[in-house]
């Protein structure tokens, strides 16, 4: 539980849920004033075809699509934003539907600061609370079940001039709707749904532990990581299991909710540090780095986990090492399904590389919110273990 | 509650008191080994104060637009004397938009743990000011 003595908590996404939604939410969209949005998303969704459905819905509730922008490689950056927001102006957009995985959302998410307040991104925004009002509508349509982007306050931009990562925090980043559509991650490969799904099982294993976690957060994290716990290894065993990537498509959106207000800890400063030196995929790291993230939080929240032991499948009496022993079980068995790496040198990280890693994982904003004091001796022992 | 009365206040009481932490024996050190330009930008009453951290020695101006920060904080100054005497929480504080940080904020928040003696030393410090 928090340290504070105050907390606050909010969801101004709207979220609606349902088979093939996404097709037709014209429902939702009547709530919001938009008429010619800007739809985004990658190259592989566009070749998925999977945007042929959401588009015909958006001209069927009476939407003009503004226009279309697929530009967006990996990793998002300041420079595909400026992009996407001359684009939007220029083809007078009022608004952005943004269907795909985390960097989508946030290139979207970030754009719209530029076509609602104009301005330099990085100078002017990058940072937190910056943005000076309300921005226009934005619909968030997950297709990965991981990063709950659609439901939060941040996001995160590699600027290319700096060769830095920004963050850019704001309670008026968080999306307007979030339209969650089950049938729209049947497409998700194994490999992928283990990893995205990890990143959500990451946030809310590490909400439930953040100094910042109040019980809204709470509530939410502890059902999210019960969702996880059930739902992963099905969706990931048969991407037509539908119970499954319902519930893990439910799952994530509540991690997402859960961490955009008790925010995360040492296993992200890690995967951050891991993403930066060695160009880790963020999921596939956290899988990793999890239970070592645990492992290192031990003796300041054994309780908090042992609180967890239901939720993580154990009945009957347990203690904190059952619990983290259960998360890499959990882990292990991705592996085997799938090959999600269980260690950091199966995803190419070099062992002199560690130092720098750990180096970087200590000076993370992340570590502030993480219940023990991150020491970057301490991690680098935990870096090595996890080699 | 206006704890400044005037912008010349604030520079003497909160500038002075940026000055001394600059020169602490112990706290010194560990913002030099930040290396960071950081402005604050107060307002009722307005003040800018930018603390250099990036050579032998602190150095702390007022309203200068010269240097060029890594970070820029903008507040309230009673929402700046509040967090100084330990009553607001930094986190809770941007969380609430009663700050708003420019910049890389990792920076900022790796100061956190630094700061901790310093609220005793505010409080002490201003206990020789009628506030
Ligand atoms: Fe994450």
């Amino acid at each position: 539980m928090s340290q504070f003595n105050f907390f606050q908590f909010g969801v101004p996404t709207h979220i609606v849920f349902g088979e093939g939604v996404a097709s037709d939410f014209s429902a939702e969209l009547a709530r919001f004033a938009m008429k010619r949005p800007m739809l985004v998303c990658d190259h592989f969704l566009r070749e998925s075809g999977a945007i042929g459905a959401i588009r015909d819905g958006l001209l069927q509730s009476g939407l003009h699509i503004a226009g279309e922008f697929f530009d967006v490689a990996h990793p998002a950056s300041v420079r595909i934003v400026k992009e996407l927001a001359f684009e939007a102006r220029e083809q007078n957009a009022d608004s952005f539907v943004v269907i795909g995985g985390g960097s989508v959302m946030d290139v979207a998410k970030a754009a719209n600061i530029l076509l609602t307040h104009g301005g330099d991104l990085v100078a002017d925004y990058s940072g937190a609370q910056t943005i000076p009002g309300p921005l226009k509508p934005l619909v968030a349509i997950p297709t990965t079940a991981g990063t709950g982007s659609e439901v939060t306050q941040a996001a995160v931009l590699y600027d290319e001039s700096q060769g830095v990562k920004l963050s850019f925090v704001d309670d008026y980043l968080r999306p307007h709707l979030a339209v969650l559509d089950p049938l729209l991650t049947l497409s998700l490969p194994p490999f992928l749904t283990a990893a995205t799904g990890m990143d959500a099982l990451t946030h809310a294993v590490e909400a439930w532990t953040s100094v910042q976690s109040n019980p809204f957060s709470d509530a939410l994290a502890k059902h999210a990581i019960h969702l996880v716990m059930h739902h992963l290894l099905p969706a990931v065993i048969d991407g037509d299991d539908l119970d499954a990537r319902k519930g893990m498509l439910t799952a994530s959106t509540m991690a997402g909710v859960a961490f955009d207000h008790a925010m995360v800890g040492v296993t992200h400063a890690m995967t951050h540090a891991v993403e930066a030196v060695a160009h880790v995929h963020h999921g596939t790291a956290n899988a990793i780095l999890l239970p070592w993230g645990m492992t290192y939080n031990r003796d300041v929240c054994a309780d908090r986990y042992v609180e967890l032991a239901s939720r993580v499948g154990i009945t009957g009496k347990c203690d904190v090492d059952t619990i983290i022993q259960q998360m890499r079980q959990l882990v292990v068995e991705l592996e085997r399904k799938c090959g999600l790496p269980t260690r950091l040198r199966d995803v190419n990280v070099q062992k002199d590389q560690l130092p720098k890693i750990a180096s970087l994982a200590a000076q993370d904003g992340t570590t502030v919110y993480n219940p023990r004091e991150v020491d970057e001796a301490e991690i680098l022992k935990l870096l090595e273990q996890a080699w | 509650m206006v704890y400044f009365k005037s912008s010349e206040e604030l520079q003497k009481v909160l500038g002075g008191f940026f000055q001394l932490l600059g020169q602490h024996p112990q706290l010194g050190p560990k913002f030099l080994h930040s290396k960071l330009v950081v402005r604050f930008n107060y307002r009722e009453p307005e003040l800018s104060i930018t603390a250099d951290c990036t050579g032998s020695n602190v150095i702390i101006t007022f309203n200068d637009t010269t240097k060029k920060p890594e970070v820029e904080m903008d507040m309230k100054a009673d929402v700046a004397h509040e967090f100084w005497i330990g009553k607001i929480n930094l986190l809770v504080a941007l969380g609430r938009r009663q700050m708003i940080a420019r910049g890389h904020i990792p920076k900022i928040l790796k100061l956190l743990p630094i700061l901790k003696p310093a609220h005793e030393l505010y409080r002490q410090y201003i206990e020789s000011f009628s506030l």
